[in-house]
This record gives C-alpha cells, sequence and structure tokens, in this order.
C-alpha cells in the first residue's frame, strides 16, 4: 500500500483516541512505583506505555497531515450494518451468558446471527445452531470438563443422571 | 426425548433438598489455586482419586491460577456453599490479608483436611564457600551484600525463612526475584543466585544428583528422607523458637455448608489422604502427613497464621499489621 | 543393549503403540481448537491414567503432546485462529494461502516439516540430551533478558507498511502482559484495584481475540461473497520441495531444539524466532512474506516440533520442566511413584529410552495422521460464511472462556476482537501485539533479576555481558539485526520500504 498518505475514516479520530489512552496508561503505570528503581515493578510498563505514547503521536500526526481518502465513508467501509450488529450481538451474548447458562444463550446466539447473516431459513438456523453447541458441549463439558456458566440449566444433575444410566460408572 | 430431561430435572430438583443425604448427586468441581505441575497441584491430584473411592463421586479437578492464589479462592468463596466447589489451596492465603492480597482467608472457609507439611531447607550452589548454616552466616557477614538469594516474592517460603534469619542474626544478601521455587533452583544450579531456602521436596532429588548441596534444614529434627542433613537448631538452637514450621497443602470447602456433608467429605479425604500409595509418594517427597480436620486444623491454621503474619510483621515485610485482622501475637 | 530393548517397548508392545496413535490422533483435535491445550489435555490425563502403569500413560501424554503441537497450525491456516500460541507465526503465511485456495498445499508443507522438525528435536534429545541441558543451564538472567529482546526485534519483520504503527502495538503487547499482580514483589500493576484484574489478562484470551474475532469481523464485509474453492491436487510436497527448504529447515529445528530446552521456554517463542530468522535468511522467496511464503510455514513448523524433543531434554537430565506440559509430566512421573531429578537417567535409563522410543512413534503418527483427511478438513473453509462466522465466534467464545474458566477472559477476548478490528483495518498489524505479550514477562522478570543480581548498576551488568562469551554472543546478534535494519529509519518515517 504505498499511499500511505491518505486516511481512511475514523482513523484520525482512533489515532487521537489512542495517543490519549496511551498517554493515560503511562500515568497509570508511573504510579505502580514511579522512578523508584531500575529494577522496579513498574519500570517495564512505564517503558512500554512511553513507547506507545511517543509512537502514538508520531502516528497521529501522519495521520492527520494525511489526505481524506476519496469515496470512502464510515457506515460502509469501515462500521457496515453486519458488523455494528454482530459487535452489539457480542455484546448481548456476554451480557446473558452468566445469567442464562452458556447452551441456551449460545443457541439464541448462533442461531439468531446464522438467520441475520445469511437469511436462512428457521428451520436451518436452529438445526446448525443446536449441531454444533452439541458438539461443543460434548467436547468441552464432558471430555475436557470445562464447566460451563449453567444459568437456568441444571447441567450437573442432567449429567449426573446420564452417568447413572452406564452401569460402569467410571 | 425431551420428556426424559425434564423427568431428569424433576426427580433431581425433588431429591436435592434434603442436600446430604443424596451427596454427591453431581459432580464436584474442585478449584485448585496453583497451576498444573506445581506441588499443590500434583499433591492434591494425588490423593483426589483415593477420596473419590470412598465418597462415591467425582471430583473435577480445575487449575484457577493468579494473584497468588486469590483467583481461585474467591471463586470458591463465590459459589454457593453446597459441598459442590471446594478448594485446594496451599498455605498463602493466611498472609493474604497482611499482605493486602485480599480481603478473604481460610477463616472463611470449613477446613476438609490439611494434608501435609512440607519441610524447609536451605540450599546452596555446590561450589559455594560454605558448607554448614554457621559457615554461611560467617561468610554473609564477611561478604556483605555480595551473596545471592533467591526469593519467591513477600510472603513466600523464602521471604518467611530470611525474615526468622533476620531476626536472629541480621544479613545483608541480595534477593533476587523468581516467580516460583521451581525456577529459582534452576537459576541455583546455573548459577544465577547462590543460596536458596525451598521446600525439602522441590530440592531433594538435586540434592541427591549432585547439583546443589543442603547446608541444613530447617525444623527441629532430622528428616528421614534426607538423614545426612543437620536440622538447624543442632547448630544454632535459637531458631527453634520459631520451629517447627512450613507451608502446607490443605482442602477447603466455604463456610456454611451442611455440617453432614462437610463430615462426608473429612471423612473421604480422612481415608484418601492415608492410603498406603499416597503415603509413599509423600514420604519419598520429604513432606510430613498431617491429615487434620475440623477444631483441631482450624487449631493449627489459626497458630500458622499468627506465628508467620507477626513474623514477618517484625521484620517489615507486611502491608498492613496482623493487629488489623484481629490477628493475635503469638 | 539395554537402552535398545527400552526403546523398543513402545514400537513392539501393540497396546502401546494403539495408545501412543490414540493420543497422537486426539492431540491433533486437541491443539487445533483454540481454548484446548496440550496442557490441559494431558493434566486431564494424570487423574484419567490414576490406576494405570507409567508406560501406558506416558504414551498417551507423549501422543497428545506431539499431535498437539502439530495440530495448532489447522486452525491457523484455515480461519487465521492459531489453535495453539506455538502456531501463531503459521497463521501469518498460512491463513493468505488458504484464502487463496491453497490450503491443502499449506497443511501438505506443514505436515511434513513437523515431521522433520519433530525428528530433530527426537535426535537431540537422544544423542546429545546431557550437551544440551549444561548449555541451557548456562544462561543466565541477562542471556533470557537478551533472548527477549532479539524476540522483540522481530517487531522489525512483522509491522508491515509502517514500522511505527509496528512499535506501538509491541509495546501494547508488552504492557498487557504486564497487567497483574507482578509475580516478583506482589504490586499491583495496572489492575486499577480489581480482583479480576489481578490474575492478568490471559494471553490466550488475546491471541483468540486479537486473530480470530477481528479476522470475523473482517470477513462480514462481504458475508455474501462466495467462499473461495480450494484446490485439492496437490497436498503432499515433492522431494524437490522439501530438498529446497531442507537448509531453512536445519536451521529452524536447531532454534527450535535450543530454545525447547531452555527451562520454560516452548515452543511458541522457538517458532516465532525460527520466522524472523527465515525472513532475514531468505533472499528472494516466491511469494512474498505475510501474502503465503513457504519459507514462512516451513521455518516455525519445523522449529515448534522440534521444541517437543527439545522440551524433554531438561526434563530428563535435570528434573527441570522444559516447557508447560513438560511441568505436568513431571507431576505424573512423580504421581507414578518415580522421583524426576537429576537421578533418573541413572536410576532408570529404561524410561529415558522409551520416551524416546514413545516421541519416535508419535512423530511417525502425526505424519500419517496430518496427511489423510486434509480434503476433509478444508471443506471448512469452503462453508458458506453466514454460518461458519457464527461457528468461529462460538469457538472463540467457548475457547477463551476454557483457558481458565473465567467470564473476564470472555470480555478481554471480545474487547480485543473489536480493538484489532480497527487496528486492522487502519493498517496496524496485530502479530506484534502477540509478540508482545509472549515476551513481556521473559523481558521484565529477567531485566529485573539482572539488575538487581548486578546491585541496580548498569554498567556492572554491562561489564557482565561483555565479558561472559555466550551473554556477549547474544548481544552482538541484537547489534547485527538492529545493524541490518538500517533502512528502518527510512520506514520510521512513514515510507514503505
Amino acid at each position: 500500500m504505498s499511499d500511505a498518505r491518505v486516511r481512511r475514516p475514523g482513523e484520525a479520530a482512533f489515532a487521537v483516541i489512542i495517543t490519549a489512552f496511551s498517554g493515560f496508561l503511562l500515568w497509570t503505570a508511573y504510579k505502580i512505583s514511579g522512578f523508584e528503581a531500575l529494577s522496579s515493578p513498574g519500570a517495564l510498563p512505564m517503558a512500554s506505555a512511553g513507547t506507545m505514547v511517543v509512537s502514538a503521536v508520531v502516528i497521529a500526526a501522519q495521520t492527520l497531515r494525511s489526505k481524506p481518502a476519496g469515496g470512502q465513508s464510515l457506515t460502509r467501509d469501515i462500521a457496515p450494518m453486519p458488523i455494528v450488529l454482530t459487535i452489539i450481538m457480542v455484546g448481548a451474548y456476554a451480557l446473558l451468558l452468566k445469567p442464562l447458562g452458556f447452551l441456551p444463550t449460545s443457541f439464541l446466539f448462533v442461531a439468531i446471527l446464522i438467520r441475520v447473516l445469511g437469511g436462512q431459513g428457521i428451520a436451518f438456523c436452529a438445526a446448525v445452531s443446536a449441531g454444533s453447541i452439541l458438539l461443543i458441549y460434548l467436547v468441552f463439558r464432558v471430555i475436557f470438563n470445562v464447566i460451563m456458566p449453567e444459568g437456568i440449566v441444571p447441567e450437573r444433575e442432567i449429567l449426573a443422571f446420564f452417568g447413572r444410566l452406564l452401569p460402569a460408572g467410571q | 426425548m425431551k420428556l426424559t430431561w425434564l423427568a431428569a430435572i424433576l426427580t433431581l430438583g425433588a431429591l436435592e433438598s434434603p442436600a446430604a443425604a443424596q451427596y454427591p448427586n453431581k459432580e464436584i468441581q474442585g478449584i485448585i489455586q496453583w497451576g498444573a505441575g506445581g506441588s499443590t497441584d500434583v499433591v492434591t491430584r494425588a490423593v483426589t482419586p483415593h477420596a473419590e473411592a470412598v465418597l462415591g463421586g467425582k471430583v473435577v479437578m480445575q487449575n484457577v491460577t493468579g494473584g497468588v492464589g486469590a483467583i481461585g479462592l474467591n471463586r470458591v468463596a463465590d459459589a454457593p456453599a453446597d459441598g459442590y466447589t471446594l478448594l485446594f489451596g496451599a498455605e498463602n492465603p493466611l498472609l493474604y490479608k497482611v499482605m493486602g492480597l485480599g480481603t478473604k482467608d481460610y477463616s472463611d472457609f470449613v477446613p476438609i483436611n490439611v494434608i501435609a507439611r512440607g519441610i524447609p531447607i536451605i540450599v546452596a550452589r555446590p561450589d559455594a564457600p560454605f558448607n554448614t548454616f554457621p559457615e554461611m552466616l560467617a561468610h554473609i557477614k564477611a561478604n556483605p551484600r555480595s551473596v545471592k538469594f533467591g526469593t519467591t516474592g513477600p510472603g513466600g517460603l523464602p521471604s518467611v525463612i530470611t525474615a526468622m534469619i533476620n531476626n536472629k542474626a541480621p544479613m545483608q544478601v541480595i534477593a533476587v526475584p523468581y516467580d516460583g521455587d521451581g525456577p529459582a533452583l534452576t537459576g541455583l544450579m546455573g548459577g544465577a543466585i547462590d543460596v536458596m531456602p525451598a521446600v525439602l521436596g522441590a530440592a531433594i532429588e538435586n540434592i541427591k544428583g549432585g547439583r546443589m548441596k543442603a547446608i541444613a534444614i530447617f525444623d527441629t529434627k532430622v528428616n528421614e528422607a534426607l538423614p545426612s542433613v543437620k536440622p538447624v537448631t543442632e547448630t544454632n538452637p535459637e531458631f527453634g523458637s520459631f520451629l517447627p514450621w512450613g507451608p502446607f497443602f490443605g482442602i477447603f470447602a466455604k463456610k456454611g455448608t451442611p455440617d453432614d456433608i462437610v463430615a462426608k467429605l473429612t471423612a473421604a479425604y480422612a481415608a484418601g489422604v492415608r492410603h498406603p500409595d499416597f503415603v509413599k509418594l509423600m514420604d519419598a517427597r520429604g513432606f510430613t502427613i498431617m491429615n487434620i480436620a475440623g477444631k483441631e486444623a482450624e487449631g493449627f491454621l489459626s497458630k500458622w497464621q499468627s506465628n508467620t503474619a507477626w513474623l514477618l510483621q517484625d521484620a517489615g515485610a507486611t502491608k498492613a499489621s496482623p493487629a488489623t485482622f484481629n490477628i493475635p501475637r503469638p | 543393549m539395554q537402552a535398545l530393548n527400552a526403546f523398543l517397548i513402545p514400537i513392539l508392545d501393540l497396546q502401546l503403540l494403539g495408545l501412543v496413535a490414540i493420543g497422537t490422533f486426539a492431540g491433533i483435535y486437541v491443539g487445533a481448537i483454540p481454548g484446548l491445550s496440550v496442557t490441559m489435555a494431558v493434566s486431564i490425563l494424570i487423574s484419567f491414567t490414576f490406576k494405570w502403569d507409567i508406560y501406558p500413560a506416558l504414551s498417551l501424554m507423549i501422543g497428545i503432546f506431539m499431535g498437539g503441537v502439530y495440530g495448532g497450525s489447522r486452525t491457523a491456516i484455515l480461519l487465521n485462529i492459531p489453535g495453539a500460541p506455538a502456531a501463531i507465526a503459521t497463521a501469518l503465511d498460512g491463513y493468505p494461502m488458504a484464502k487463496r485456495g491453497e490450503a491443502g498445499e499449506a497443511i501438505g508443507i506443514v505436515t511434513v516439516m513437523s515431521f522433520f522438525g519433530g525428528f530433530m528435536g527426537i535426535i537431540a534429545l537422544a544423542v546429545a540430551a546431557p550437551l544440551v541441558s549444561e548449555f541451557a543451564l548456562k544462561f543466565q538472567p541477562r542471556d533470557y533478558m537478551l533472548l527477549a529482546v532479539i524476540g522483540i526485534l522481530l517487531v522489525g519483520s512483522l509491522s508491515g507498511d509502517s514500522l511505527v504503527k509496528g512499535v506501538f502495538a509491541g509495546a501494547l503487547g508488552v504492557l498487557i502482559g504486564t497487567v497483574g499482580l507482578d509475580p516478583l514483589t506482589m504490586a499491583d500493576r495496572l489492575t486499577f484495584q480489581l480482583p479480576e484484574l489481578r490474575g492478568g489478562i490471559s494471553f490466550i484470551a488475546v491471541m483468540i481475540g486479537m486473530f480470530g474475532i477481528s479476522e470475523a469481523l473482517m470477513q462480514l464485509h462481504d458475508v455474501n461473497k462466495a467462499a473461495v474453492k480450494q484446490k485439492i491436487s496437490r497436498i503432499v510436497p515433492s522431494w524437490g520441495t522439501v530438498l529446497k527448504y531442507l537448509p531453512l529447515s536445519l536451521q529452524s529445528g536447531s532454534i527450535g531444539v535450543i530454545v525447547g530446552a531452555l527451562p520454560g521456554r516452548g515452543g511458541d517463542i522457538a517458532a516465532l524466532m525460527a520466522y524472523d530468522h527465515a525472513k532475514r535468511t531468505t533472499k528472494n522467496p516466491e511469494v512474498p512474506f505475510g501474502e503465503g511464503a513457504r519459507e514462512g510455514l516451513v521455518a516455525p513448523e519445523t522449529a515448534n516440533n522440534a521444541a517437543v524433543g527439545g522440551a524433554f531434554i531438561p526434563m530428563l537430565t535435570l528434573g527441570i520442566p522444559g516447557d508447560a506440559v513438560t511441568a505436568i509430566m513431571i507431576g505424573a512421573l512423580f504421581i507414578h511413584g518415580l522421583n524426576p531429578g537429576p537421578m533418573l537417567m541413572i536410576e532408570k535409563p529404561d524410561m529415558f529410552w522409551f520416551i524416546v522410543g514413545a516421541l519416535t512413534m508419535a512423530n511417525c503418527f502425526m505424519l500419517l495422521f496430518g496427511l489423510t483427511g486434509i480434503k476433509v478438513f478444508v471443506k471448512i473453509v469452503e462453508m458458506p460464511r453466514s454460518v461458519l462466522i457464527p461457528l468461529i465466534f462460538l469457538l472463540s467464545i467457548v475457547g477463551a472462556y476454557a483457558v481458565n474458566g473465567s467470564l473476564s477472559d470472555v470480555y478481554w477476548m471480545l474487547a480485543f476482537g473489536v480493538l484489532g478490528y480497527f487496528m486492522k483495518l487502519y493498517g496496524y498489524q496485530l502479530g506484534p501485539v502477540i509478540l508482545g505479550v509472549i515476551l513481556s514477562r521473559l523481558l521484565d522478570d529477567n531485566w529485573r533479576r539482572a539488575i538487581i543480581s548486578d546491585q541496580e548498576s548498569l554498567w556492572l551488568l554491562l561489564k557482565g555481558t561483555v565479558t561472559s562469551p555466550l551473554s556477549a554472543v547474544l548481544l552482538l546478534s541484537v547489534l547485527a539485526i538492529l545493524l541490518s535494519k538500517t533502512k528502518l529509519w527510512r520506514r520510521w518515517r512513514g515510507q514503505a520500504a
């Protein structure tokens, strides 16, 4: 990409935000232990946050001097609808995961996302979602004992029930 | 299919209320507060299958690390007190309060079993110019700020042993920090540090292999796993007032867990710790089996806490005084 | 003779051979699925194999280890989500190949090179274990620090068009790596007193977010475009190809063995260093690096599998773990009544040769399972994006959660995914961020150990560095890399090289 001097929509704002954020991190890093000693716990955080500030300032200066790219718009090239929607859904997933539990939240998430993105039939979405979640659940929960948030589904009781159906036990 | 599930949920829901009679009717989640491969991990994973056999249930072990074990401890403290989430931990939580690492410690838990205690030992690199504890102290005195001691951070075993030594014979050494005794002992073998206070079990094979030499066992008596090494009290009896002292491993349930469930768990783990295979394994590594629970364990924990917290307080190594948390001076 | 007998046990005993095969097969999938790690699988196996004898238990674990290190490359190539940290470098050139329909060829090269690297590691273990472990022990804190600096300089190779953006990304990564309770002094670092931050930000969460989520968001730009049809005619690389890359794979394998043998350092750092080595020494790649250079696959994949044999070197000679997986295996030996340490090789030489034998078989099974079934695997990328992308999200979320069973890791993963998406759009490379996170602790801990050992004096540290042959060589490499990048300055000012 030879046109380093052209900036995309939102790029200048991004550069300014990361500069400010780097400054904030540098201040936070300074507060860990100040300039106490070369070996202090804050030494490397300060060095790296300092590097961030310097490079972010250079980036911001370069970006602000460059010309906006023609023919690009924020809503079409940077954050079009499907992406904004997906990010919102991901946020909702994160919020619902604990209260609702892994199984129902994931089912809704995958089914709705497939439906929104691809427009397939509801039955198809539900089937793909249920099938893949079942597979993931078997691998992670049953084989690897990763205990997902249970929420409203009493998973351990159900597993114990199936466990008792198998006479062999262990 | 759906009906079976529904039936299962309903039946189990109905059975769950008189909790203890059916306990355990589902998997028990065991949180290990240290990483995979560490001593807490290995010891607790080794005892649990023996206890499972007695308990008639399955304990799913999971390592939840970070924050010197505080993350795992909080995970168990946040779970319901129903005996289905257990903590597998070491001695560190007893120092969280004075070290400013957290607001909870084992007083928020019921001890199911304090499994075993480790014996501290001081080891040095093989070519160090001293062989005994008094020689080491003399060498440090003659060469201030040149001998490098390994440490594992405030509250770790090396910091406590160093505080004990400083209390009786103040010394000036360079404390090189490591993130665990494994890496520090590796550093010792490579000559990055000169001396390391460690737990006997971690150093024993290296001593036998000639990779490091034992200076003194920090205990009042000779250890069978390493009979040729003198206890420190033989040459320096003044340390007797601190000893015996050592890190330990234990299993804990959240306070408020029904008594009969605690009793079931206690019985299961007591049997597990007594299992000959486990005893043999612990002996080989020089751990002293304790296998105590209930009031006895609580007494041990509070005594350990008051001894260690005040020792560190007197050495100026704490962030807050034990008095703030009503930890009595021994 | 006794050695040969022990070596042949896992080969002649059908039950053990079967367990190695099962382990390797399972390992490939464990490695491929982000969030499931070999470390996790092996620690579960400790409980699972509790009542078994030591040989069958080890056979299964060794299979999983070998297969798992290789398996990480699968998802790295197909989905741009490295299944394990050791496969990060593989994603850099493997994924661009898959985007062009060359996933089959990429997997073929990776499989053969992993096999080759695996053998280099095994041979080093069998022939030179005591020698290599003595060498590895010589590394002092300052040498580890210099090693980390060499690693950090990789930012220069990974920055793409704008060095200054790469430096920013690398520094961000280092900073992320320092978040949490400082393991050396227990001081709070950038935790804002939040208990959940005290454990630090999971590196796997950052990795899955930055690679997987940001790429999935990127793909949403043209969700309705048909997926790339994968060519599956050419999978197994020809002899000519293998011979052509032989010098590079020999060098990369050596890097893998040494870094693998360093206590506590594993295949992830080895793979990144080998990638950098390939990038610096390859004069005219057929395809540029970052766009599907074959050399960019050969180097890291040879190195990370060579690191497997390397990791066993300090474990079997000294009882020191070479990486996280061997740390757990030491625990397993202990539980099974053995005493891992310097005496193990003297008292139980059989154990050493048994492990060499099992590794050899695992390596062969890896080649076998790796080359079969590729056609089915590449079909994954041919799924419609509207189905594939939601599944990538789900797998990423579960993977991030599984690492430590922590919801905050999921939040971090998602946040870094969104951040990574914007960084990508605005021309920041994400490789340096991951590099920074990986190297942060190595740099921080060892810098502090080194400067404390030298009484906080930079002068004494420098003196110690130039008077130790090992440190001096490492310092010279740092300087050489810096000098080889004199065109750095031009790029700093924002010009394409």
